[in-house]
């Protein structure tokens, strides 16, 4: 099982989701993929995404206002 | 559903193999007494100048919490149902719209059943080339940028260092508007139709019709999440 960690601190809305979309079609099933953002926006709609997709999420709040969204590949 | 392996739901902790150290935090109780004050202090200053300014920062500092803190954005609610299929925002701002529907109707007609001026009528302008000219530029803009008006000074005030650039830009973007504002009117929006709901169906029914619209939408919201749930 791979990880990988996508540095999209200082990136605005969409553009950390449309980066872990591409990122996740790259990893295989049970891959973590760790991204790293400072947009309150994203950490909204990045995790409503993935679980939308069904894939396993969390959300830990690293540093005021730095989040990393966790996302295990499922399917 | 493929026939790739799939990984159940976990309720537990997905495994990790790096993670960030994190800090202790600091309590940030104190900032926000601070900033209360801050605000009280301001907003009485205000009041004394005019109690319409002091009016407006009390109501500007409420919406901007509001909005902060529900991460309401309605760039993400007209983007997030193609981008991600989720439309939960797109369905709360139809809401927020409905709601308001019903709140400036009252207002308005309050003024019209006693025959004074209505308030807002100025914003009644006609359609024209020009809105969907300006709704075009604006919706490139605003997915660049990353917000709206609102939403852009909200995460400035969040400390993100990007948006006080696109604030720059929004503004230089509004001088222009309203620079090229008279070729724009002449041209285009003097020929346009200006049509005031309640004039073309009665006070009842351009509620009516404008509640009606905005719940069509929202089923199709609806419609449209669950049906990106089935792929």
């Amino acid at each position: 099982m791979k990880e990988e960690v996508l540095d999209c601190n200082g990136e605005a809305c969409p553009v950390p989701l449309v980066k872990a979309q591409n990122k996740l079609k790259e990893l295989e099933v049970g891959d973590v993929l760790v991204v790293q953002v400072d947009h309150s926006c994203a950490m909204k709609n990045v995790p409503e995404w993935a679980r939308k997709e069904g894939h396993n999420v969390e959300i830990e709040e690293v540093d005021d206002g730095e989040w990393e969204i966790v996302i295990q590949k499922a399917k | 559903m493929s026939d790739t392996p799939t990984i159940p739901r976990s309720s537990g902790s997905i495994p990790r193999s790096s993670s960030r150290s994190k800090k202790p935090k600091k309590s940030q109780i104190p900032y926000a007494f601070v900033v209360l004050a801050v605000i009280t202090l301001v907003g009485i200053l205000l009041a004394l100048q005019s109690s319409q300014l002091g009016f407006f920062w009390v109501t500007g500092c409420i919406f901007g919490f509001i909005l902060q803190r529900s991460r309401f954005c309605f760039t993400a609610a007209m983007r997030d149902p193609y981008l991600t299929g989720g439309t939960s925002l797109s369905r709360a701002v139809l809401i927020a719209f409905a709601v308001a529907t019903l709140g400036f109707a009252a207002i308005k007609y309050a003024f019209f059943l006693r025959g004074l001026p209505m308030p807002g009528e100025s914003f009644v302008v006609p359609i024209s080339f020009a809105t969907i000219a300006g709704a075009f530029m604006f919706g490139i803009g605003m997915v660049i940028a990353g917000g709206c008006a609102s939403g852009t000074f909200m995460r400035i005030g969040e400390g993100f260092t990007m948006q006080m650039l696109a604030v720059v830009f929004f503004i230089i973007g509004s001088f222009w508007g309203a620079r090229d504002m008279g070729w724009w009117t002449e041209k285009f929006i003097v020929h346009g139709p200006r049509v005031f709901l309640p004039d073309v169906f009665g006070w009842l029914g351009a509620v009516v019709v404008q509640l009606v619209f905005i719940a069509v939408l929202y089923i199709l919201a609806t419609k449209w999440e669950n049906r990106k749930n089935e792929l």
